[in-house]
């Protein structure tokens, strides 16, 4: 598949953002309620998706040729992002919905959740934006 | 999502022109060589400052480069 260097850089991201934040929910699940294992974790996820986008693009700018982006990208980025923003917009409104219907029900909702619910928004919204511009790339607009 | 009714002979012009490669149009307007291709397809309609940078590599009208395919409804 002949794939841009922007194309190449998206995927590197996403499947980054998939493994990490995979990984990252797969282990708090297991330890529901401890906040503080969450945000060892979270840390770990962050250092370890800024390492691995380091080392990816360091690879990827041996590998091909890097381009600077031009109007394309940037209209195309312009649309992933509005598209995100829904996706997170989406979720900031579910994530309160559930904190007052629990509230009203008197149903405890722990910090936890909260926390890794709107983290699971705002990672989804990333993967949304990423998807998007592939999406795009590939099928032109 | 509506595709552009907006035409183009860059392909054509590319090959009077010495068959000019992609790259080297990519590199004379200013954008990479995916977005040449995905303009040739008509998968993207340019900003109208690559449009004319185009008509002018090829040293021509930008009618002869691009065309508009009015849809019926909006024809004075």
């Amino acid at each position: 598949m002949d794939m841009s260097y922007q194309e190449w850089s998206i995927m590197g991201s996403l499947a980054a953002m998939l493994v990490v934040y995979g990984y990252y929910f797969a282990a708090v699940l297991r330890h529901d309620g401890q906040l503080e294992f969450a945000l060892g974790r979270l840390i770990f996820a962050v250092i370890a998706i800024v390492v691995i986008e380091i080392v990816y693009h360091i690879v990827l700018a041996l590998e091909t040729h890097p381009e600077p982006k031009d109007e394309r990208d940037v209209v195309i980025e312009a649309k992933a992002y509005r598209n995100a923003y829904f996706a997170y917009s989406t979720g900031a409104f579910l994530v309160i919905s559930a904190v007052i219907a629990a509230g009203l029900a008197r149903v405890a909702i722990t910090p936890f959740l909260v926390v890794n619910l709107v983290l699971l928004f705002m990672v989804l919204a990333e993967v949304v934006k990423l998807v998007t511009q592939l999406l795009y790339y590939r099928k032109g607009f | 999502m509506a595709k552009a009714n907006i035409r183009n002979n860059i392909r054509r012009l590319r090959f009077d022109r010495s068959e000019m490669t992609q790259q080297e149009l990519a590199e004379k307007i200013g954008v990479t060589r995916q977005t040449v291709i995905a303009i040739e397809g008509d998968k993207y309609s340019p900003s109208l400052e690559v449009a004319f940078r185009i008509a002018r590599v090829f040293g021509v009208p930008l009618e002869e480069v691009f065309q508009y395919d009015a849809p019926d409804s909006q024809v004075a």
